[in-house]
């Protein structure tokens, strides 16, 4: 339906999103203006604290996990009867509503609730009192908040992307696809991009430079390795994406032909983007892998089995993700050798793989295994991974995957591997260290219901989907004809999405009256194993003073068993210095601007953009906001 | 539990045999579909001893009451138990990998210098052309088609592949797996002994606003059947 507009006719899912979100910013300017809380705002615009930068974090995630997620139940929808018309989703919609989904949740949910999880718990397991660099931070958290909300605005403005997550080329040049759309893509996701190889470089620093006096590398938590590798892999992964999208910018904006014409090749892109997009899967699953960890040895009493084979496989893991990228273009055609070599890596990965599963099921072996929320989560992780394992070496026979490619087979595969790794890593997160962040602690009861409605969705969601791909649905298809035997499996993968939708709500219901109750719990109410449930809950923005000295893994667990407390040290730590700042909000909200100039050919705008992004440079180099805290120490420069 | 399990996966294998892609209706098909049931064999039984394990595990030591206050006694790790598990799994991927080298060298598409090269290769060869939103094939007399594939039975189809625009992927899914159709490319790619029927053939890569109608009719028909359809003429125009 398209409803007419200042002589334009507006399709009306567009009005549909800004009637909601403009009554949705009434509602929530009113609530700000009643409770006054406008200096809460201005204080986490500028706060480069990192429990705050990680709730940050968390918040935007969770919001446009929400958007995706209603993408995805759009999709459903137009998929649930074959020749169906849902409401517009048929055609380019259709392709808008799926090139959305997939880059949502990869770039603005996954990726940066894993970064909040790691902002607020990593320092806080590793006995850091911030992150190395509080003002970097900041910045990456806010290059990832403006190009999420750019990649958003193009549906505001009706010309959202369609050209898939993976914007192949040559679909996504300036050939076929001229209009800003694709533009969206390629501004969004690069500006948000920056900003994830920012807080990478600021994990690695941290873990290397400020632990605390004891906290050798093979004490750490799996929790800090996993955030450790996870972000080299996202310092050399992004970094090839960065490239990728720099060359189809030019394509795009000035015509320059890397991926199309006599001398380009768009098998190009499909190389460059897959040396990003394997490593990705990974980026995406290890830090849940080591949030799993955790949580497993916390609610089974038990140490973890294997320390070393754990840090050993998320090693290798991250390895070789780096030598499997081709399995994503079987099809391609790149030859027997080829295809081969990468079907034989890709088997590979299945072994550290497997090692970590067992060894999860062997630290429950002979413990006391207490069914919280978080552990729900975990343990429904096990058997749900393991199933899109095994569907990944499936995948990895080269020949076989000739049939399930580009299939809904594949994408039964990566929703199976992604959902239960990462989003069922992100919900036992949020459920572990929710008292952490905000001081109070989940419903249980509520928690529960949500994990039972999300897993029996997801199944009934994504098993039915391996067959529906079996008998010949090519992905990114909006319909199917009734004779293909196509009907039955897709009308309960439609029945589950939605039941997934209803776990979600159910979290949401949860969040809200949780908040609502304020009901303040203690610094360890899991019984905890780590350093970061002996600080108060919510973290305190001075922690560990005095600092622990630590002497074993899961120092505060075996304190505790002897009945002791952490020993600790008045020795002065060099320690990051979180000062408050407005610099990084209005650098990053420039460069949107800046490429919002560019996308629409505004060149004044980007000019002037840009020019205000390099005065914020030169405003930083000037300005130390350490200044203040210099000269109290005692002898001048307490910190470095 | 677990016999509802156990249930619901014959239930699944029994309705495999509608499954197209299981059940495929040519050689190579056949090739490929015996990779996925050899594969799928093998990973049942890493499924089923992980959930086994697990339900296992997950049941006997779930808390209860009377394991109030119990500490359990850590356990470091076990080598050999390690090591087992890091084994098992090298020798079930050595035997996955064998078949999956040789069906891989036997069926993976090869890039061509133009439509001719490869020429030599016994068999029917069909030009494939995909261009948003229709697949043109020409057959070895010049005769050309749009979205309608002609093919004998019982005989190895040579499709060379190509594509006039974006990238496309030529399936069908009832005959054997896809290969992309890349601009400034041209792949061979076999497809042995179709059987006798019509199949749909679909575009499998994202190529624009009418990519899920970019589907054609194949139909395998006799050897003198496809000799008396080269003879007539297009009725198309190219």
């Amino acid at each position: 339906m398209y409803i007419p507009f200042f002589e334009k006719h507006v399709p009306s899912d567009v009005i549909a999103a800004w009637v909601s979100v403009i009554i949705i910013g009434i509602v929530l300017a009113t609530y700000v203006i009643k409770q006054n809380k406008w200096s809460v705002i201005w204080e986490y615009m500028r706060t480069t604290h990192h429990r705050k930068v990680g709730t940050l974090y968390m918040i935007f995630g969770f919001l446009f996990f929400l958007r995706a997620g209603v993408d995805a139940l759009l999709i459903r929808s137009q998929l649930a009867l074959p020749q169906n018309e849902f409401w517009l989703f048929q055609f380019q919609k259709y392709n808008e509503v799926f090139t959305t989904h997939g880059t949502m949740m990869i770039f603005f949910a996954a990726t940066p609730m894993l970064l909040g999880l790691m902002n607020v718990a990593v320092p806080l397991q590793i006995g850091a009192r911030d992150l190395a660099f509080p003002f970097l931070n900041a910045v990456g958290f806010w290059l990832f908040f403006a190009g999420g909300m750019l990649f958003n605005l193009a549906f505001f403005f009706d010309s959202a992307p369609a050209i898939g997550w993976t914007g192949y080329a040559p679909l996504s040049t300036s050939l076929f696809t001229p209009d800003v759309n694709s533009d969206y893509y390629v501004f969004g996701v690069q500006i948000s991009g920056l900003g994830t190889i920012f807080t990478a470089l600021n994990i690695i620093v941290t873990i290397f430079r400020h632990r605390a006096p004891g906290m050798k590398l093979m004490r750490m938590p799996l929790f800090t390795w996993a955030s450790l590798i996870t972000s080299f892999l996202i310092l050399v992964a992004f970094t090839v994406l960065a490239i990728g999208l720099y060359l189809l910018m030019f394509d795009r904006m000035f015509d320059t032909k890397f991926f199309n014409g006599p001398d380009g090749d768009p098998i190009f892109w499909q190389h460059l983007f897959w040396i990003f997009g394997h490593p990705e899967v990974y980026i995406l699953a290890l830090p849940a892998f080591g949030l799993f960890s955790d949580i497993i040895t916390t609610f089974s009493k038990k140490r973890i089995f294997g320390y070393p084979a754990m840090v050993i496989s998320i090693g290798t893991i991250a390895f070789l993700a780096f030598t499997v990228w081709v399995h994503h273009m079987f099809t391609v055609g790149l030859g027997p050798l080829v295809n081969t070599v990468f079907a034989l890596t890709t088997m590979a990965i299945a072994v550290p793989t497997g090692v970590k599963v067992f060894n999860w099921l062997f630290t429950m072996r002979g413990g006391v295994l207490r069914m919280t929320t978080p552990m729900l989560f975990s343990l429904g992780f096990i058997p749900s991974f393991v199933m899109g394992g095994v569907t990944g070496v499936m995948l990895s026979v080269s020949a076989a995957d000739f049939q399930f490619h580009d299939s809904h087979f594949v994408v039964a595969h990566f929703h199976y591997v992604i959902l239960a790794s990462t989003i069922l890593g992100i919900f036992a997160g949020i459920y572990y260290y929710f008292p952490k962040i905000t001081g109070y602690q989940l419903n249980e009861k509520l928690g529960k219901w949500h994990f039972w409605l999300f897993l029996i969705g997801y199944h009934l969601t994504f098993f039915p989907m391996h067959i529906t791909g079996m008998n010949g649905m090519p992905r990114r298809t909006f319909t199917y004809d009734v004779g293909e035997g196509l009907t039955a499996t897709n009308f309960i993968s439609t029945i589950g999405a939605f039941l997934m939708g209803i776990g979600v709500a159910v979290m949401f219901y949860n969040l809200f009256i949780t908040i609502r109750k304020k009901e303040r719990v203690g610094s360890d109410p899991w019984d905890g194993r780590t350093l970061e449930w002996t600080v108060a809950s919510p973290a305190p923005e001075d922690s560990f003073q005095p600092m622990p000295i630590v002497k074993e893994m899961d120092p505060y667990w075996y304190a505790k068993q002897r009945g002791e407390d952490l020993e600790t040290t008045d020795e002065k730590l060099a320690s990051p210095i979180s000062r408050d700042s407005i610099i990084p909000f209005i650098m990053a909200n420039l460069l949107a601007v800046l490429s919002f100039g560019l996308m629409y050919g505004w060149i004044w705008l980007a000019v002037l953009a840009g020019a205000g992004v390099f005065m914020c440079f030169i405003i930083r180099a000037f300005r130390d906001e350490r200044e203040q805290y210099y000269g109290k120490g005692e002898d001048g420069h307490e910190s470095v | 539990m677990k016999r509802l399990m156990l249930l619901s996966f014959v239930f699944l294998l029994s309705g495999c045999s509608d499954i197209a892609v299981l059940n495929p209706k040519s050689v190579t098909g056949q090739e490929q579909a015996y990779l996925i049931w050899l594969s799928l064999g093998i990973m049942t039984l890493v499924i089923l001893v992980v959930f086994v394990l697990f339900a296992w595990f997950t049941f006997k030591y779930r808390y209860t009451k009377n394991k109030d206050g119990f500490v359990p006694t850590d356990v470091k790790g076990n080598l050999k138990l390690e090591l087992t598990w890091t084994i098992i799994p090298f020798v079930l991927l050595a035997i996955l990998a064998v078949p999956t080298i040789m069906t891989t060298y036997d069926h993976s598409p090869e890039l061509q210098a133009d439509n001719r090269e490869g020429a030599d290769k016994e068999g029917t060869h069909i030009n494939v052309t995909g261009q948003q939103f229709t697949w043109t094939f020409e057959y070895e007399n010049g005769k050309t088609v749009h979205d309608e594939l002609i093919i004998p039975e019982d005989e190895t189809i040579v499709f060379h592949i190509t594509s006039k625009d974006v990238i496309h992927s030529f399936w069908i899914p009832e005959l054997a797996g896809k290969v992309d159709a890349v601009p400034g490319r041209v792949y061979t790619y076999e497809i042995k002994d179709a059987e006798r029927g019509t199949y749909r053939g679909k575009c499998a890569e994202y190529c624009g606003i009418q990519h899920t109608n970019m589907v054609f009719n194949t139909e395998v028909v006799s050897k003198s059947d496809y000799e008396d359809y080269l003879k007539k003429p297009d009725n198309q125009d190219d």
